[in-house]
């Protein structure tokens, strides 16, 4: 099922960045700090979604989008009411400055935010692979019963991984706010990108969402300088209706 | 060590539907059990009912291991697993979209095993050659009998002193059936296993077993003591000889 108040955790992050920003703490270390506060948050979270909805089993259908998007909703007005629906940026050494290479000027903000996600997704590909929670947690996806025959809990398993989940919005959300400015409502365009990467990328493979991540990038970046920014939310959901049609399990997917 | 697994008159139910009633039966130290009955007589649930994962709604299944005696009815199936009790699921269970090598490593979840991991991970590979052939390729795209390798594989990467295998030769072909059931009894001997084994094969599971129950819509309604006993048996003789008067 998918958790459709991801974004609104990865702004929820970036608000959390400008806080601690504010106190002159640098922006990445702020996201660095906010991990394992967040890693808890998504546990409690996840418990209480499970307390609730998964298991009574009332999650079947729409009732457990139902349950997260209310949770998004409870963020954003909750994100309105203290930080008002301004746009908040914050400030670093690394933030409107450019380094050239010949004739082309790329923004040190961008390059940051490339590394750092980059860097993340290589961790997170090596967890998923290498540790025994990290293959669990892509186990419970295919086979719930099975696993538990295998001595894991798929629930401890589960909750682990949302806060896994959760956790990389607090760095998400700092790189979020590093490459521009961010508002309350900035994560319904990005419950369109989300499903587009996934759906590009391929359920369940990492590097397929990198690469997936890259091509919405730059498909965008076009788009919006040869057709215009009005063009630009399009463009998500065109690669994600193109690729349903022809390919359903995407680039990647097995 | 002693091992022991002891069910005495448990009845279980989906719903309204009994799947059991009053089984009893006992698996001791080093045997191999066979359990038989044709498709629907309640074969899986009873092995379910040992791991947790049906509860029984009255009697009692009993774990003794390294002289202590642990309430299968009251533990959660990870718990069980943890005991020491692993099952090969009947339609195998892999992880389709995780490699083979991943399948056999998650098969050693259990904190108990992993000091193992690399003495269980290479006999895997020397009993089962086609699964280090193989290890890097998705479980799910492999042929039926190499998840069935696979799956009782993945069992023994958690170090099991019980193993219960339920319906190793459902989907194989009769050569492949042979071939599985010959391994489980060499893995047995050779990890010095107890096994309880549910099958419908029963020309099969009689060539590993050292006895075995018939069991007929949910009830026991033989134990045979020994091979002969099974086979000179009316009802078996009915249900799966053909050879009955």
């Amino acid at each position: 099922m998918p958790q459709v108040a991801h974004p609104a955790f990865l702004v929820m992050g970036a608000y959390a960045t400008y806080v601690l920003a504010g106190y002159g703490v640098d922006p990445l270390l702020a996201g660095l700090l906010l991990m394992p506060v967040f890693f808890v948050f998504g546990l409690g979270v996840y418990q209480f979604y499970y307390s609730t909805f998964e298991g009574r089993g009332s999650d079947q259908g729409l009732r457990g989008i139902a349950f997260f998007f209310g949770v998004a909703f409870i963020v954003q007005v909750g994100l309105i009411l203290v930080f008002g629906v301004d746009q908040q940026l914050v400030d670093a050494s690394y933030i409107g400055t450019s380094v050239e290479f010949g004739e082309m000027r790329i923004p040190k903000r961008m390059l940051v935010a490339f590394g750092v996600a980059l860097a993340l997704t290589s961790a997170l590909a090596l967890y998923f692979s290498r540790t025994f929670t990290g293959r669990a947690i892509r186990a419970v996806a295919q086979d719930e019963g099975a696993l538990r025959l295998m001595g894991a809990d798929p629930v401890r398993i589960k909750r682990w991984a949302f806060g896994i989940a959760t956790a990389t919005c607090a760095l998400a959300g700092a790189l979020l706010i590093i490459v521009g400015p961010v508002d309350p409502n900035v994560d319904r365009l990005y419950i369109g990108r989300t499903f587009c990467v996934v759906v590009l990328g391929g359920l369940g493979s990492m590097s397929g969402t990198l690469v997936a991540g890259l091509i919405l990038g730059i498909a965008e970046s076009v788009v919006l300088t040869t057709a215009g920014t009005a063009w630009a939310p399009a463009v998500a959901f065109g690669i994600l209706l193109v690729v349903l049609g022809v390919r359903p399990a995407g680039l990647f997917g097995r | 060590m002693a091992l022991e697994l002891t069910i005495s008159g448990i009845d279980a139910a989906y719903g309204a539907v009994r799947a059991l009633q009053g089984v009893s039966i006992s698996v001791k130290d080093g045997e191999t059990v066979a359990l038989l009955g044709t498709n629907g007589n309640g074969k899986s649930t009873l092995m379910k009912c040992v791991m947790g994962i049906v509860r029984p709604s009255t009697g009692k299944i009993e774990l003794k291991i390294e002289n202590k005696n642990h309430d299968l009815t009251r533990l959660s199936t990870e718990e069980i697993v943890s005991l020491g009790v692993a099952m090969v699921p009947e339609g195998r269970r892999l992880f389709p979209k995780l490699t083979v090598e991943e399948n056999l490593l998650l098969g050693a979840f259990r904190p108990q095993a992993r000091p193992d991991i690399a003495k269980n991970l290479a006999l895997c590979y020397e009993t089962f050659d086609v699964l280090k052939q193989r290890r890097g390729q998705l479980a799910g795209s492999m042929s039926g009998g190499q998840q069935q390798m696979l799956a009782i594989a993945r069992a023994l990467m958690s170090s099991p002193k019980l193993l219960l295998v339920d319906e190793p030769s459902v989907g194989l072909s009769p050569l492949l059936v042979s071939n599985t059931i010959t391994m489980i009894k060499q893995l047995k001997e050779r990890h010095g296993l107890t096994v309880l084994m549910a099958e419908q094969n029963f020309h099969q599971a009689i060539r590993i077993a050292d006895r075995g129950y018939l069991i007929v819509h949910g009830e026991i309604v033989f134990e045979g003591e020994s091979v002969a006993d099974l086979e000179a048996n009316d009802l078996v003789k009915n249900y799966y000889l053909g050879t009955a008067g």
